[in-house]
């Protein structure tokens, strides 16, 4: 690794480890948020960044994460641990059995099949009133201080198993982007027909991405589960929360290893400042959390990733600078 | 079949109708210009807000704002199209437009939240008892806003089919859907096209806002559940079917009230989103689409 490389990551090893002795509660507990987010931007970018497939139903992996630890925990006593695992699975079994009906569509109508997919479960949840707690949720029995069972009340806790989970995703990333895997589906991204042509078989490898990505997404939404101790079918399984994973890794950069991080990184603490500037004034925080969507993806099409070489571009003489 | 069916039936063309206007516009835009609007309920929102507002400093009857609103709704579009989503679309490369959708999913959570802070949280409906008045057929009930709903949204989709049938403009719409290059070979700005295409579009959104303003109040966030809707409506009926957009919307909206009768009525929406991937999947074309995937 380059020297600059090492320096790197030393200086951010470091941030993270003296992050949380600076910071009080309510700081430590956006940038939880903000990592957390970050890892679903990263799970998002297997297959909507590398494999560029426009998954907009990805809600449901979080929601069956969510909802079958939260279940298992709530009705049998099993550790969300464990809970996590069969979330994990489930949702694996989930991308597959969504992934194949809506593989064979293109485009925006994938988005829209996935966009229909997680809607349809969402509504079957909200219907599920005995148990899964339809349209009023689950409340995760609070255990105060119970690291077997997933449950702290520090945030240190969840600050170091996000920070891991997130080191997890980026590793992750890294490895689909250097392997062959992420070759071909890179090539399935840029155009399906080329790559199959050469021989790809672009089904199954896209339909791998949507495993990992399932699965990935599912752990996610286990952890959410217990660290916000409530799920209900509208924040869990709702298009809004599908809507803005997407977001948050397009903007930061989609198909890149740090793009989807960046994205998170930048829009949580936006949208808390923004809160904090508008004094709590209800829709203000969003309004400019929306402007700020729009603002990034007309001036940086390809994410937050693409500013140091518009910066260096602009500085370059003879460059008309103009975004391509 | 029972009266409460038929009624039920009745209702869900009624309303189905004015769905279908909704999905219109959504139709247009799609495609013409190959975007998925994330905006487009927002827009519909909006549209209903503006006819509200209309209603209470104008002192004008609901459906006499809707020139009103129609204007300033085509304005919008046009002025949106024009500085806000064309300098995204062109400079994208074709294919799959997913700046646009980023921009348009931005401009939507901007609008929602806008009107959150403009007009506050609350459900708001006009003044008045119109909405409330019936007429009976028989032993059914229609209120006025039904009855204005239905007709009034075949007429507007009959006089958009003859437009796009039969004039200049008509035809370079459908010409620039087709084969974008090829029309501007031909002599077709697609610029100019888009831009009316999507205030056409939203034009129609401000007809369909006023129907819904008598039907149902309104609130920022109402648009969130009947934009999907209307994406459903559009794949439905089939893209840029102007006639398949009324017709998908009365299938949906006779499946929601006729399943409203036979089950809750969140599976008979989950019933609605089935149908749409199945739609999907066997004919992606729509039932009466102009084109392939």
């Amino acid at each position: 690794m380059s020297l600059p490389k090492t320096a790197g990551y030393i200086a951010i090893a470091a941030l993270i480890l003296v992050l949380p002795m600076i910071l009080g509660n309510y700081l430590m507990s956006i940038v939880i948020l903000a990592l957390f987010y970050g890892y679903l931007a990263l799970s998002w970018n297997i297959i909507g960044g590398i494999a560029g497939q426009l998954s907009l139903g990805h809600a449901a992996y979080f929601g069956i994460g969510a909802y079958c630890s939260t279940a298992l925990l709530v009705h049998f006593g099993i550790s969300p641990w464990l809970g996590m695992i069969a979330g994990a699975a489930l949702s694996g079994v989930a991308a597959l059995v969504i992934g194949l009906p809506c593989f064979r569509l293109r485009g925006p109508y994938y988005a829209l099949a996935t966009l229909a997919a997680a809607v349809i479960l969402e509504v079957l949840v909200q219907n599920a009133h005995v148990t899964l707690g339809g349209p009023r949720g689950l409340n995760v029995p609070l255990l105060r201080d119970a690291p077997l069972f997933f449950q702290h009340t520090g945030k240190l806790f969840y600050y170091v198993i996000i920070v891991i989970f997130v080191a997890a995703a980026l590793a992750i990333n890294h490895w689909v982007i250097s392997s062959r895997f992420g070759y071909y589906l890179t090539a399935i991204k840029n155009d399906q027909e080329a790559a199959a042509a050469l021989g790809v078989n672009a089904q199954k490898y896209k339909l791998k991405a949507a495993v990992l990505s399932g699965v990935m997404t599912g752990i996610g939404g286990t952890f959410y589960a217990q660290y916000v101790l409530y799920i209900s079918p509208h924040e869990a399984l709702g298009s809004a929360l599908s809507v803005q994973i997407a977001v948050l890794c397009i903007i930061g950069g989609r198909g890149t290893v740090w793009g989807p991080l960046l994205g998170a990184l930048l829009l949580l603490p936006a949208e808390e400042i923004g809160r904090w500037a508008t004094g709590g004034m209800p829709g203000a925080a969003m309004m400019l959390y929306g402007a700020l969507v729009m603002v990034v993806i007309r001036f940086l099409p390809g994410g937050l990733v693409d500013l140091p070489r518009l910066l260096m571009r602009s500085r370059t003489t003879g460059e008309s600078g103009r975004a391509v | 079949m029972s009266n409460t069916l038929l009624q039920a039936l009745l209702d869900g063309i009624a309303i189905g109708a004015v769905y279908g206007l909704i999905a219109l516009g959504l139709s247009l835009q799609f495609g013409v210009m190959k975007i998925i609007n994330f905006a487009h309920g927002a827009f519909m929102m909006i549209a209903m807000y503006v006819a509200l507002w209309a209603t209470q400093y104008l002192n004008l009857h609901l459906m006499l704002v809707m020139p009103f609103v129609v204007v300033i709704l085509f304005v919008i579009g046009f002025g949106t199209q024009r500085v806000l989503i064309e300098p995204i679309m062109r400079r994208e490369i074709a294919r799959e437009p997913i700046s646009v959708l980023i921009f348009s999913a931005g401009l939507w959570i901007f609008l929602d939240n806008l009107l959150l802070v403009i007009a506050g949280p609350d459900y708001q409906a006009p003044e008045g008892d119109w909405a409330y008045q019936v007429i009976f057929i028989g032993d059914l009930v229609f209120t006025y806003p039904q009855v204005a709903g239905l007709v009034t949204s075949v007429l507007v989709t009959l006089g958009l089919v003859v437009f796009i049938r039969s004039t200049r403009l008509g035809r370079a719409i459908r010409a620039t859907g087709q084969d974008r290059e090829a029309a501007s070979v031909m002599g077709i700005d697609s610029s100019t096209v888009f831009q009316i295409s999507f205030a056409i579009g939203l034009g129609v959104l401000g007809v369909a806002g006023v129907l819904m303003l008598g039907i149902m109040p309104v609130d920022p966030f109402i648009g969130d559940f009947y934009g999907l809707l209307a994406f459903v409506i559009v794949v439905l009926g089939g893209l840029g079917s102007i006639g398949g957009a009324l017709i998908g919307g009365i299938l949906v909206g006779i499946i929601e009230s006729v399943g409203g009768q036979l089950m809750p009525v969140a599976y008979a929406h989950a019933l609605i989103f089935a149908l749409f991937l199945g739609v999907l999947y066997f004919r992606p074309s729509g039932l009466f689409g102009l084109e392939d995937s």
